[in-house]
C-alpha cells in the first residue's frame, strides 16, 4: 500500500480529467440523442435515413475502433462518417480530450437516440391534444409538455447511458488521455505493482458510477413526485 | 487524400484471419457468461440474504467499472499476487486468451443476470398466482411458467448485450491477442494507413453485429408468435 | 368443534387480515358445507376478494383459524400445497398461461402435481374441455380465444385437478356483456352437479337462481348472510338495503 504514496495527487488529477470528459460528453450525448430522435421522428425521409445510418453504425462498431478512427481523425475519416451522420464539421488536429469526448458522445448518443425516440413516442397523445386545444403553439407544446413528459420516461435508461459514458472514458487512455488508467500505467512502471494500481483505478470508477446511480435515483424521485398516490 | 484500395484488398483477408479468435472470444464468453448469469440470478431472487447480498455486490462492481480495467486487473494485475501464481489456474491466467475469456465472462455474467431478472420481474403476477392456485410448487412455477415467459421478455435486451459483448472482444487486442482488431492495429502500425484499415474493419464488424441482431430477431419472432401484442 | 369440522368443508373462525395498517378482514366467521353454493357480494374494498384469497393462501390471514377439508391453513408449505390441489380458483383476468396451448394449460398441473401420465392428463383435459363446450380450441393459444372462451378454459383448467371446492373471484367482471352468460351457464351447470362453490360476483341474477346462501360484506365484515329469498326480499341491515338499492336500481 505504501507504493501508492506520492501517487494520490496524480490519481486525483486523473479523476478530474475523467469528470471533465464526462461533463463534456454528456452535453454532446444529449445533443446528438435529441437531434437523432428528432430526425427519426420527423417526416423527412432523408433525415430519417441519416439518423438510421447513424444509429446502425455507432451501435454496431466496437468503441475502441471508433476511438482509434477518431484519433487518427483527419478530415477524411470525419467526412466519410459525416456522410452518414448529421452535421458537417471539419477538424484538423484533435487533442485526445476532444477526440475522445466526441467519439464516446457519438457512440452513446446513438443509444440515446433510441431512448429519446421511445420516450417521445410514449408521451400520451391526449396531453399534446389538450395543449394544442388550449392554444399553445407547436414550439411551446414541445418545451412545456413534450420534453417534461419525455424526460420522465427517458430517465431510467438514460441513467444507464451516463454509466456507459463514464466507463468509456477509460478507453480514451489508449489514445493518450491522461486520466486515471494512464496514471496507473506510469505508477506501475515505477512501483511494479499492477494489481494495486489497477484496483485503485477500478475503485475510482466505481465511485463515479455510484455517484451517478445515486443522482439518477434522486432525479427519478423528483421527476415522479407528482405521481405519488394519495392514500 | 486518396484511398489506398489495394491496401484494403490486401488487408481484409489478413484481418479475417483473426475472425476465429474473435468468434471464440465471443462465443465462449457468451456461454460461460450465461451460466454465471443464471447462477447469479438464482442467488439474487432466492430471498436469502447470504445469497443475494454477495450477488448484488458482484453485479454492482462488475457493472460499475470499465471492462478495460477489469481486463487489465486480470491480465497485468493478477501476476503480482503470489497466491494466483501458485494456484492451479495459473496456466490459464498466464495466457492472454484465458485472461480475456475470464474478464469477458465475469463482465457479461453481471449484465445478463440483470437482464434475466428484468424478464422475471416482468412476468404477470396473476400467472404466478394461477400456478400457485393449481397447487404447483414454487420450483415448478419458476420452471414451467416464469422462465419461458421471462426469456421471451428478456430477448431484446439480451440481443443488445450479446452485441456489446462482440464489440468488447475488440479490447482483447490491448493484451496482445490477435483477433481482428489486434491484426488491424498491427497492420496500421506497419503501414501508417489507419483510415483504410479501420474503416474496412468497421464494415466487417457492422456485418457481424447485423447478423447477430437479425438472428435474435428471428428467435424473438418465433417465440412471440402466439402472443397477441398489446394494443 | 370436531363435529362441525367434519361436516363443514370450509371453516373460517375469527379471521383478521391486515395490509399494513389497513384491516381488510374483521373477525370473519364463515362455514361452508359440502355441496353448498355461496355468493359473496359487497362494495369495492369490502374484503370479498381478500376473503377467498385467504382460503387458498394467496393471502395470509393474520389471526383466527381457517380449516379446509380437515387441513388447517398455517405456514406449513406441504399443507398449503395440499389445500391448493383440492381448492380450484378462477380469476377475474383468467390468467391462462400465454406460452402454452389450451390443452397444455389444462394438462400442466395434473402432470406436475398429481403425477398423471400424459395420456391420463390429456383425457381429463378433453373431458373438461367438452364440459365447458369448447373442445375444438384445444390446440389454440389463449391469445386466439375470446374473453368468454378464455374464462371457460380457466374453469376447465381448475376442474382438471378434481377439486372439492371451486372459488370464483369476480369471474365475469372483465368480460364484455355478451360473453357473460356463456360463463354463467357453465358455472350454473357446475352448481347443478353438486360442486361446492364460493363465488364473488355482482351478478345478482345468478345469485338469486343458484346460491344457497348470499353473504354481504362491507368494510371487512360479514354484515348479513341469508338464503336468496330472505336476502333480496327482506334485508335486515341498513347497509345491505343501501347496497341492494344501488345495484338493483338499473
Amino acid at each position: 500500500m505504501e507504493a501508492l504514496n506520492g501517487w494520490w495527487d496524480d490519481f486525483f488529477w486523473g479523476s478530474v480529467v475523467v469528470a471533465d470528459v464526462f461533463v463534456v460528453s454528456l452535453i454532446l450525448t444529449v445533443l446528438f440523442g435529441l437531434t437523432g430522435a428528432a430526425a427519426k421522428l420527423s417526416k423527412n425521409r432523408v433525415a430519417q435515413s441519416i439518423a438510421n445510418g447513424y444509429t446502425i453504425i455507432f451501435r454496431g462498431t466496437p468503441e475502441i475502433l471508433v476511438l482509434l478512427l477518431f484519433y487518427f481523425g483527419s478530415a477524411i475519416a470525419l467526412t466519410a462518417i459525416a456522410q452518414i451522420s448529421n452535421p458537417e464539421i471539419k477538424y484538423v488536429d484533435i487533442p485526445p480530450f476532444w477526440a475522445g469526448s466526441i467519439a464516446i458522445a457519438l457512440i452513446v448518443g446513438s443509444y440515446a437516440t433510441e431512448t429519446f425516440r421511445g420516450a417521445f413516442l410514449g408521451v400520451e397523445p391526449g396531453q399534446i391534444e389538450a395543449a394544442r386545444a388550449l392554444g399553445l403553439s407547436n414550439f411551446k407544446t414541445f418545451i412545456y409538455v413534450r420534453i417534461p413528459a419525455m424526460w420522465r420516461l427517458a430517465l431510467p435508461p438514460f441513467g444507464n447511458h451516463m454509466l456507459s459514458l463514464i466507463k468509456d472514458t477509460a478507453l480514451i487512455s489508449i489514445i493518450g488521455l491522461e486520466e486515471t488508467l494512464f496514471v496507473a500505467e506510469q505508477a506501475i512502471a515505477t512501483t511494479g505493482k499492477p494489481f494495486t494500481m489497477f484496483i485503485v483505478v477500478g475503485a475510482i470508477y466505481l465511485g463515479f458510477s455510484t455517484i451517478i446511480t445515486l443522482s439518477v435515483v434522486v432525479l427519478e424521485k423528483y421527476a415522479n413526485q407528482h405521481l405519488k398516490i394519495a392514500r | 487524400m486518396i484511398f489506398d484500395f489495394a491496401l484494403i484488398v490486401d488487408s481484409i483477408p489478413k484481418m479475417l484471419a483473426g475472425f476465429w479468435m474473435t468468434f471464440e472470444l465471443w462465443f465462449l464468453s457468451a456461454v460461460l457468461g450465461m451460466a454465471l448469469a443464471i447462477i447469479l440470478l438464482l442467488m439474487r431472487i432466492s430471498g436469502r440474504w447470504y445469497l443475494y447480498a454477495p450477488a448484488m455486490a458482484y453485479i454492482y462492481i462488475f457493472r460499475g467499472t470499465p471492462i478495460l480495467v477489469q481486463i487489465f486487473i486480470i491480465y497485468h494485475g493478477f501476476p503480482q499476487l503470489e497466491f494466483i501464481r501458485e494456484s492451479i489456474f495459473w496456466p490459464i491466467l498466464r495466457e492472454p486468451f484465458g485472461c480475456a475469456i475470464l474478464a469477458l465472462t465475469l463482465n457479461t455474467g453481471a449484465y445478463v443476470s440483470e437482464i434475466l431478472r428484468g424478464g422475471v420481474l416482468g412476468v404477470d403476477r396473476g400467472l404466478k398466482e394461477a400456478g400457485a392456485a393449481l397447487g404447483l410448487s414454487s420450483t415448478h412455477r419458476f420452471i414451467y411458467i416464469t422462465s419461458p415467459i421471462a426469456i421471451r421478455l428478456a430477448l431484446p435486451a439480451y440481443s443488445n448485450d450479446i452485441i456489446s459483448l462482440m464489440k468488447s472482444t475488440a479490447l482483447a487486442s490491448t493484451i496482445t491477442l490477435l483477433d481482428m482488431m489486434g491484426i488491424a492495429r498491427t497492420i496500421v502500425a506497419e503501414t501508417y494507413a489507419p483510415y483504410e484499415i479501420f474503416l474496412s474493419l468497421t464494415v466487417i464488424y457492422l456485418i457481424l453485429t447485423w447478423i447477430i441482431q437479425k438472428s435474435i430477431g428471428l428467435i424473438e419472432k418465433r417465440m412471440s408468435r402466439h402472443v397477441r401484442s398489446e394494443a | 368443534m370436531i363435529d362441525s369440522e367434519l361436516t363443514n368443508i370450509i371453516q373460517l373462525e375469527n379471521v383478521d387480515k391486515f395490509f399494513g395498517d389497513f384491516q381488510a378482514l374483521k373477525n370473519v366467521n364463515l362455514s361452508v358445507k359440502k355441496g353448498e353454493r355461496i355468493v359473496v357480494c359487497g362494495p369495492s374494498g369490502s374484503g370479498k376478494s381478500t376473503l377467498i384469497r385467504c382460503i387458498n393462501r394467496l393471502e395470509e390471514h393474520n389471526s383466527g383459524r381457517i380449516v379446509i377439508n380437515g387441513h388447517e391453513l398455517t405456514s406449513d408449505v406441504a399443507n398449503i400445497d395440499a389445500v391448493r390441489s383440492e381448492v380450484g380458483m378462477v380469476f377475474q383476468n383468467f390468467n391462462l398461461f400465454p406460452h402454452l396451448t389450451i390443452i397444455k394449460n389444462l394438462m400442466l398441473a395434473p402432470r406436475l402435481v398429481r403425477k398423471a401420465s400424459k395420456s391420463e392428463a390429456h383425457d381429463t383435459a378433453m373431458k373438461y374441455l367438452n364440459r365447458v363446450k369448447i373442445p375444438e380450441q384445444a390446440d389454440k393459444y389463449p391469445s386466439q380465444l375470446s374473453g368468454g372462451q378464455q374464462q371457460r378454459v380457466a374453469i376447465a383448467r381448475a376442474l382438471c385437478m378434481n377439486p372439492e371446492v371451486m372459488l370464483f373471484d369476480e369471474p365475469t367482471s372483465a368480460l364484455d356483456p355478451e360473453m357473460i352468460s356463456e360463463v354463467l351457464d357453465v358455472m350454473t351447470d357446475l352448481a347443478r352437479d353438486g360442486m361446492t362453490m364460493i363465488v364473488v360476483t355482482h351478478e345478482m341474477g345468478f345469485a338469486r337462481s343458484v346460491a344457497d346462501n348470499i353473504v354481504f360484506m362491507d368494510e371487512g365484515e360479514i354484515v348479513e348472510s341469508n338464503p336468496p329469498e330472505e336476502f333480496f326480499g327482506n334485508p335486515k341491515n341498513e347497509r345491505t338495503k343501501l347496497f341492494l338499492s344501488q345495484i338493483l336500481s338499473h
